[in-house]
Parts: structure tokens; sequence; C-alpha cells
């Protein structure tokens, strides 16, 4: 891995910060089903198959699952796109 | 009906008339609803589930959402219940389908499962009736049809996927 220049890495940091504390979160609903969910998060997402089953895995046991973070642009957008799957989707500024 | 199967790249399930009939049927019921004016459906709890709020407990955010995204959702599945409709065999019969179409059958049937499945009010542990006695179990019994027919396609889907590793 590049060492980064610190001076720049600091600048881009702060920048960061402003765009990046969103999160695009799925929650558990009684109909979706497990391998349905699963699927849809590694053909949006391009997950893994076992990163997928323990992010849905995680939606079905704890109630919800933060399955994206980034700007919040790409937060709607990730949203939206698990919307036209049917999945129960929202996003927020991480907690 | 022969649940959903890979067949080379395409998926190929068969539909008893019925079957085939009761999805037109679904497929009419979710258009008008997707289709019917504003006012007429404002709260309807199967709409509110399709076209769900992306942001929870802000609403100038949730409606900023809705602006930007609820077109284009609309719009989707519009699409997806036109290639639907434009695949499914009106008697029943081979239902064959592409990637493409394959991808509009699992987000429309996922659709009706969802508007089905909010109007019967299905908890997690909602099972399928043991008697039919009335109209409701008939509606879970479809509930839980699609549920096998869905599930078959994902599978299906997903050991394609599988293969092109």
């Amino acid at each position: 891995m590049q060492t980064p220049d610190t001076t720049t890495v600091v600048g881009a940091d702060e920048e960061h910060d402003l765009d990046r504390p969103w999160v695009t979160i799925v929650w558990n609903d009684p109909v979706n089903l497990m391998n349905y969910v699963t699927y849809v998060l590694q053909e949006l997402f391009g997950y893994d198959e076992p990163t997928a089953t323990t992010l849905m895995l995680q939606v079905h046991h704890e109630g919800r699952a933060i399955v994206s973070s980034g700007p919040k642009e790409r937060m709607e957008h990730d949203t939206s796109r698990l919307h036209a799957y049917g999945l129960w989707a929202s996003y927020q500024r991480d907690s | 009906m022969r649940p959903f199967r890979r067949k080379g790249g395409d998926v190929v399930a068969r539909l008893d008339p019925a079957e085939a009939g009761i999805i037109g049927l679904l497929l009419d019921q979710l258009e008008q609803l997707l289709q019917a004016a504003e006012d007429d459906v404002a709260g309807d709890p199967v709409l509110t589930r399709l076209l769900p709020d992306g942001h929870r407990g802000d609403p100038e955010l949730a409606a900023d959402y809705r602006e930007l995204t609820e077109t284009s959702l609309r719009s989707g599945k519009a699409d997806d219940l036109a290639t639907v409709r434009a695949t499914l065999p009106p008697t029943g019969g081979e239902v064959r389908l592409d990637p493409d179409q394959a991808a509009a059958w699992l987000r429309s049937t996922n659709d009706l499962r969802l508007a089905l499945g909010t109007r019967l009010e299905i908890t997690e542990e909602t099972e399928p009736p043991e008697d039919v006695t009335g109209e409701e179990d008939q509606q879970l019994v479809v509930y839980y049809w699609l549920t096998g027919l869905q599930g078959s396609l994902v599978d299906a889907l997903a050991a394609g996927r599988g293969g092109r590793r």
C-alpha cells in the first residue's frame, strides 16, 4: 500500500466527513424471502454469497442491517435500487 | 405448476391454466392500484409498502426522496408488469424467460407477494391454512403458492450465478 502524503490526507478527510456519514439500512419484513434478500444484496452491491447471507441474517435476527455507506446522494440511490426490488430500506446519517 | 428450473441461459417453469389466470388477475389489481388517482388511494397500506418512505423521522428528507425517485420507481414497476404480462401464457403452459425477463418476474412476483401479504397482514408467525374455509384462506393459499413460485425463481437464478463463476 502506498503511504499517503499527510497534508493532503487531512484535507481530504475533512471534506469526506461532510459527505460520508450516511448509511443505507435494510429493515426486516415478514414477506421478503431470505433467499431473495440474499440474492438482491449480491445483485445490487456485488457482495459475495457469504457476505450477503450474513447481512440477510442480521436483518432477519436483529431487525436491520447497514448494507452500504457513503455520501448522501449515493445512499438515496442505493435506497431507491432496493425499493425497486421491494426490500424495505431507508437511508440516514450514521449514528 | 412445475417450478422454475435453469435451462441453458434461460429459466423455465410450467403453469396450469388456473395459475396463469391468477397471476393475470393479480397483475391487473396491482396495475390498477399503481395507476389510481392519488386521492383515491392515499394511505393505502399496499401502496405505502410498494412505494415506501426513503427516510424515517425527517419528513423533509422523505419528501425530497419521493420527489427524486417515485416516478422512476413507478415506471420500473409498470415496465416489469408489462414484461410479465407479455411472457405469461394466458391459458397456462411453459414460461421461458431470458435474464432480463426473469429479473422482471422476480420483482413483479415480489410486489404481488408484498401486496397480498400486506392486505392479509402476514407476520413471521403466519402459516399456510390447514383448512380452506373462507376467502382469506383462499388468498393465503395463493400467497403461499406465489411464495413457492418466486422461491424457485430465486434458486434458479442464484444457481445460474454460481455457474458463471
